[in-house]
């Protein structure tokens, strides 16, 4: 049986999926986050469920891309039931949707979710009367603390079983008759196998894509613009927007018949809220968190990381000792330890907490807010403040950085927000900064490298919409509550995230480090450093050893560092490389050449096209940063 | 006739009718926020950004672009 979870954003699917299926997916406390959606297999006595996870929707009309990934899923009819997830303290707007899924005419199950939170602005719900208007099962969970997940199967079996399609709920008599009209002359060619009726209202409410699509069917399309146009004369407003107050007005009534609202609970998450959104505390608090956690990432990595590479270089000292010098085997241990000590010794020890303070801000839900608070900014780079979460996500990795880009409704906006998020300096970059400028100058030079960082991304952004001015309405955003974050789930998905970088860069990092081992002793680096040699020498002013840990960078960030600590065979790098030329190097290596995996999924969201030209964008950036940098700096140091 | 933008924060108006494109409109009615609802203005943030309503129990955050095109009238 495939069951399928649905409904608005932030209403808590991905938690209850998680629930259900062990850790798969990333929650957040942010609206839009799951952009795809994960499909798991669960066995529940000798039964096996598949759960399909999808992205939030407000509506069957979809705005954006996320949206209209859910609306494809259930409207190609694989799932034997859905279950509608509801976020309960906003229960009058959640039934909007709700309706609209009534039209599918799939089994459903109702779940209020946040049932506590329902409360705790005191709404009371009546599931068993929901359960009689709809003719569906309805439970009630409290997903972040596994109450009433294991309701679910049971109630999904039922409605399988049983064949609870829901009820559908009229409109106005008026309407229905224009409905019943276009009903009549869709022809069966068009339909395929969508519910008659779920077109005929989405044709009525103008929904653009079927409308493309319907194209190909003018004799239908002048239909439903006639019966668009009379509508709007008979009730003075566009067909669409009729359409919505209906579901407006039909929504109210259900809310007002199985939900009472008493005295919401004046609390004290509010009243902090108030605060974290002033207008004029808002922004030096937002200054503040953002600082004090890349404070604390600097100052608790640093703790761990000094033991851990001190251990690992006093090993590689005493390797000649076990393995003759210069021999094949010895490279390969050489290139082993080295990448090993990479990843346990600077990777790890600046991740975790990055991570932890990530997850823990986009539990609380403050990312939302921090949109709120900047939309002001990014309007002067032609962007609204929904922008800044892809930004602040590419801050960890940029690949969901680029993901989450498909929260925004424009391709304009997505196209150029995509481009200033690869700039950002993601996790991998961080430890490149921190390692080489924050260990070796100093850590007011690193947070100035950060902020000059920002700098170059305004100016980009701001020359960027010059070139494709502004169409975009500007922001429209949820602001869900803020919720106290639980602290399994930040543990789980740091535990997440990190195993990602375990798995996958990890590994690579291991082998590149033995590949570069190997080219020093078949001494083709030599030859890889000559052809570089114009550039690195010449325009960044490095040492001619540094062009073939450039080209590694491209792999991963952070394999640039520690091949540079191995071409430069010393981890005492300041006693090799001038602090200018430590600083070009970090700044070239920010900006240039986004890496494999985030070119990966450029071409899966942007195409090759811009993939190309966004690439292409980068090492000319990087190139005119470092030489300027490298021509002011030397003046001044 | 007066937007969210002429509303003193913490006023509670009725929407009277949402000007724009098709794209604006569906996009709030979408979120919930249809004309006839009254909603609560939170806060609007300064120099130009935006401003926070509550509409049938929960936030929306509006850029400013967005909330000229929303007519309003107060209530009490």
């Amino acid at each position: 049986m495939k069951i399928a979870f649905i409904g608005q954003p932030n209403a808590g699917k991905s938690t209850i999926f998680n629930g259900l299926a062990g850790y798969k997916t990333m929650t957040a406390n942010f609206p839009g986050q799951t952009v795809h959606y994960t499909v798991s297999k669960v066995k529940v006595g000798d039964e096996t469920f598949e759960i399909v996870d999808l992205p939030g929707i407000y509506s069957l009309t979809a705005i954006d891309m996320a949206e209209l990934e859910s609306r494809k899923y259930i409207l190609s009819g694989q799932a034997d039931v859905v279950i509608n997830v509801i976020d309960a303290s906003t229960l009058s707007r959640s039934l909007e949707l709700t309706l609209q899924l009534t039209e599918l005419q799939v089994p459903m199950v109702i779940c209020l979710n946040m049932i506590d939170e329902a409360r705790r602005k005191g709404i009371e719900i009546n599931s068993e009367k929901l359960s009689q208007i709809f003719g569906v099962p309805v439970i009630e969970t409290v997903a972040n603390k596994g109450i009433g997940l294991d309701a679910i199967f049971v109630s999904a079996k039922q409605a399988y079983h049983k064949r609870l399609i829901p009820k559908i709920q009229p409109f106005h008599k008026d309407i229905e008759e224009k409905i019943e009209e276009i009903e009549q002359i869709i022809t069966d060619e068009f339909l395929r196998n969508i519910p008659r009726r779920y077109m005929a209202v989405k044709l009525l409410e103008g929904d653009r894509e079927l409308f493309e699509e319907i194209e190909k069917f003018p004799e239908i399309i002048e239909k439903i613009k006639t019966i668009r146009e009379e509508i709007k004369k008979t009730h003075g407003r566009h067909a669409d927007t009729v359409i919505s107050s209906e579901r407006h007005a039909l929504t109210m009534n259900i809310f007002e018949d199985v939900a009472k609202v008493g005295q919401p609970l004046k609390s004290f998450r509010e009243r902090i809220d108030d605060l974290l959104t002033n207008k004029y505390l808002g922004y030096p608090l937002l200054f503040l968190i953002l600082f004090g956690i890349f404070f604390i990432v600097f100052e608790v990595g640093k703790i761990i990381e000094e033991p851990i590479t001190d251990a690992f270089d006093s090993l590689s000292q005493k390797l000649p000792g076990f393995i003759e010098e210069n021999t094949l085997l010895y490279f390969i241990v050489k290139g082993l330890i080295e990448g090993f000590s990479g990843g346990v010794g600077v990777a790890i020890p600046y991740l975790i907490p990055f991570f932890i303070g990530l997850t823990v801000l986009e539990d609380i839900g403050y990312l939302p807010r921090m949109a709120f608070l900047m939309d002001t900014i990014m309007h002067r780079i032609g962007l609204h403040g929904k922008s800044i979460l892809p930004f602040v996500v590419s801050y960890g990795c940029n690949v969901p950085g680029v993901m989450a880009t498909r929260i925004l409704e424009s391709p304009r906006d997505r196209f150029i927000t995509a481009t200033l998020s690869v700039l950002i300096p993601c996790a991998a970059r961080t430890t490149v900064i921190f390692g080489l400028i924050g260990a070796y100058i100093g850590g007011l030079a690193a947070a100035g490298l950060y902020l000059f960082n920002l700098f170059v991304i305004m100016i980009l952004g701001a020359v960027l919409t010059k070139f494709i001015p502004e169409v975009t309405p500007g922001l429209i955003m949820e602001i869900p509550p803020l919720r106290m974050p639980a602290l399994k789930n930040v543990f789980m998905k740091t535990w997440l995230r990190l195993k990602d970088f375990m798995l996958v860069a990890w590994p690579l990092l291991i082998i590149s480090s033995i590949t570069l081992s190997f080219l020093e002793y078949l001494k083709i680096d030599l030859i890889l450093n000559k052809i570089f040699a114009p550039l690195v020498s010449l325009v960044l002013g490095l040492p001619e050893q540094t062009g073939i840990t450039l080209l590694f960078g491209i792999l991963r960030k952070e394999l640039s560092m520690i091949m540079l600590f191995q071409a430069m065979h010393t981890t005492e790098l300041n006693t090799v490389m001038t602090d200018l030329q430590l600083i070009v190097y970090t700044i070239f290596t920010i900006f240039y050449i986004p890496c494999v995996g985030t070119m990966g999924v450029l071409l899966k969201e942007l195409g090759f096209k811009r993939m190309i030209l966004i690439s292409g964008l980068t090492i000319v950036i990087a190139l005119i940063l470092a030489v300027i940098s490298r021509i002011i700096l030397s003046m001044v140091i | 006739m007066k937007t969210l933008l002429d509303i003193n924060n913490g006023k509670r108006v009725k929407i009277l009718k949402i000007s724009g494109g098709r794209g604006i409109r569906q996009h709030l009615q979408c979120l919930g926020i249809h004309i006839g609802d009254i909603v609560t203005l939170k806060k609007s943030s300064f120099l130009g950004g935006p401003v926070l309503l509550e509409v049938n129990g929960f936030d929306v955050a509006l850029g400013r672009g967005v909330a000229s095109k929303i007519e309003v009238e107060e209530l009490e």
